[in-house]
């Protein structure tokens, strides 16, 4: 049973989705923590 | 076949690179490190790291020569499951999330693993699992600095021995000059940058390629890979979850962040990580299946990611992935040097040979004992003995055996010591005498089962309630501060 090409693109977009995302968030999570001086 | 020779980085560039990183880094850690003079300070960052550090450092830390070196030779292995499975690794993060909160509130006075095997099972327990723990610690250790002579040899043509050296001294380095302020900060940049040089080999890796002739070039050669009932693929899925819940469970790495989090901030952070780095090896495994599309030849299996990146990108990508590879493997090195550490130093020097010794000897001790980890690392690196994932792997049976007790250990009173003792045993001989048996990729699963029906009987026969109250150990007193 073979992954077709559209799910096998699918899965791969959606992944690559929240890679792109997470430095996003992470800056905001620390600009958040540093204006109420929480960074450490 | 193409020649990749080409695409890789002169070995002037190379070192120009690891030069200029090597500073960034090392000032940074003298940077954050002035004024760590307290214990607490220095392996724990004053226990006051917020939400974004602790999410960053819990990501990149996992964030090893999985993703830039297993991950792809085992898309390569395993195909989509191979990929799959390495994602599910982000379980074990999100799975330690509730235990990381209830530990903070449990243990607030508490700096490793090892402490709470201690109090909450007795020396024996404590001690079988300082064996497993530290073997762990030393073969992640070794994998690491083995990953990064092999890295920078195969993007920039720079000798093993002294790719390796050159990144253990300078995460020794960073990490002896700022403690755990410096591996937190600087984790939260290598964090970013490993994810922005992953988004760049993959979208180049599509636009170059395409998706549609991956899919069909893998199709046409290695038609196993996208096989959806690969039997040993969703062996390995469940292997590989089960590893890396074992690995996060018992490994100090991760505990003392879980020490180091503000009140609330570790099931947060954890969660969040957890999300974050699960599409990390599937993006990096879906760049290796480039390799039939691209008629690469490769020479040796650890080698796949970084030569397909080297073709895909040139020159000038390569250099980014220099930059990335460097940051994930510092980001894991540095962690696991400052954790190992106060290991050896908590549950070997205090616990052992000086139980009187003041917060700031402790302190100065520390600092020694980063330095011999990074020489016997050094040691240990210099032979290049295993391939990585074997290396890797093998310590799967035994930090899977740890899960049960450790969780059990946490939420339910009845846990007691034979249990765990008789898991972490039993499960370890079952877990090795299946890798040799069958294979790799069932170790982590033999272990883990075998330990849980270990736990599980210890429970039910059992009779004694454990207080929680006994983990709450009288801190250490800091110089400067009330007695």
């Amino acid at each position: 049973m073979t992954i077709p090409v559209g799910l096998f693109t699918a899965f791969i977009i959606a992944a690559l989705a929240i890679v792109v995302a997470a430095p996003l968030i992470l800056l905001s999570l620390w600009i958040a923590d540093f204006r109420r001086g929480a960074l450490w | 076949m193409n020649a990749v020779d080409d695409a890789i980085l002169d070995p002037t560039v190379g070192w120009l690179v690891l030069a200029a990183f090597s500073v960034i880094w090392i000032f940074l850690g003298w940077f954050w490190g002035r004024g760590s003079d307290q214990l607490d300070d220095y392996v724990l960052a004053g226990r006051r790291v917020g939400l974004a550090l602790g999410t960053a450092t819990a990501m990149a830390t996992w964030v090893t020569s999985n993703t830039t070196m297993a991950a792809p030779q085992l898309a390569l292995q395993m195909g989509v499951w191979g990929m799959f499975g390495y994602s599910l690794g982000a379980v074990g993060l999100i799975m330690f999330a509730p235990l990381a909160g209830r530990i903070r509130r449990l243990m607030p006075t508490g700096y490793t693993s090892g402490d709470f095997v201690r109090l909450r099972y007795g020396k024996t327990a404590w001690r079988i699992f300082l064996v497993i723990s530290l073997c762990y610690s030393l073969g992640w250790l070794v994998s690491m600095g083995m990953a990064g002579g092999v890295l920078i040899n195969a993007l920039t043509g720079i000798p093993y021995h002294y790719g390796m050296s050159v990144i253990l001294t300078i995460c020794v380095g960073y990490t002896l000059l700022g403690g755990f302020r410096a591996v937190i900060g600087t984790d939260f940049i290598q964090a970013l940058l490993i994810l922005v040089g992953l988004v760049i080999i993959a979208v180049l890796a599509i636009t170059t390629v395409g998706i549609d002739t991956i899919h069909s070039a893998v199709l046409e050669e290695r038609p196993e890979l996208l096989n959806l009932l690969m039997p040993a693929g969703i062996m390995f899925l469940f292997n590989n979850l089960l590893f890396g819940i074992g690995e996060i469970f018992h490994s100090n790495v991760w505990w003392s962040r879980a020490f180091a989090f503000r009140p609330g901030v570790g099931t947060k952070a954890y969660t969040l990580a957890g999300l974050l780095w699960a599409p990390i090896p599937i993006v990096a495994g879906f760049v290796a299946l480039a390799v039939p599309a691209l008629d690469l030849n490769i020479p040796a299996a650890d080698m796949v990611g970084p030569m397909v990146a080297a073709t895909v990108l040139g020159t000038a990508g390569a250099v980014l992935v220099l930059i990335m590879v460097f940051s994930a493997l510092s980001s894991s090195l540095d962690s696991l040097l400052a954790a190992t550490s106060i290991l050896v130093v908590e549950d070997i020097y205090r616990r052992h040979i000086r139980q009187d010794a003041s917060a700031a000897h402790l302190r100065r001790v520390t600092a020694w004992v980063i330095v011999g980890l990074g020489v016997l690392t050094w040691l240990l690196c210099a032979p290049r003995i295993a391939t990585l994932a074997e290396l890797l792997y093998f310590t799967g049976a035994f930090v899977a055996s740890t899960i049960w007790p450790i969780a059990a250990g946490l939420f339910a009173r009845r846990a007691g010591a034979l249990g765990a003792i008789s898991g972490m045993v039993f499960g370890s001989a079952a877990g090795i005498a299946s890798y040799f048996a069958i294979g790799f990729y069932v170790a982590a699963l033999v272990g883990a089962a075998v330990s849980m029906a270990c736990v599980l009987i210890g429970m039910l026969l059992g009779s004694r309630e454990f207080d929680w109250g006994r983990l709450h150990e009288r801190g250490l007193v800091q110089a400067g501060s009330p007695a």
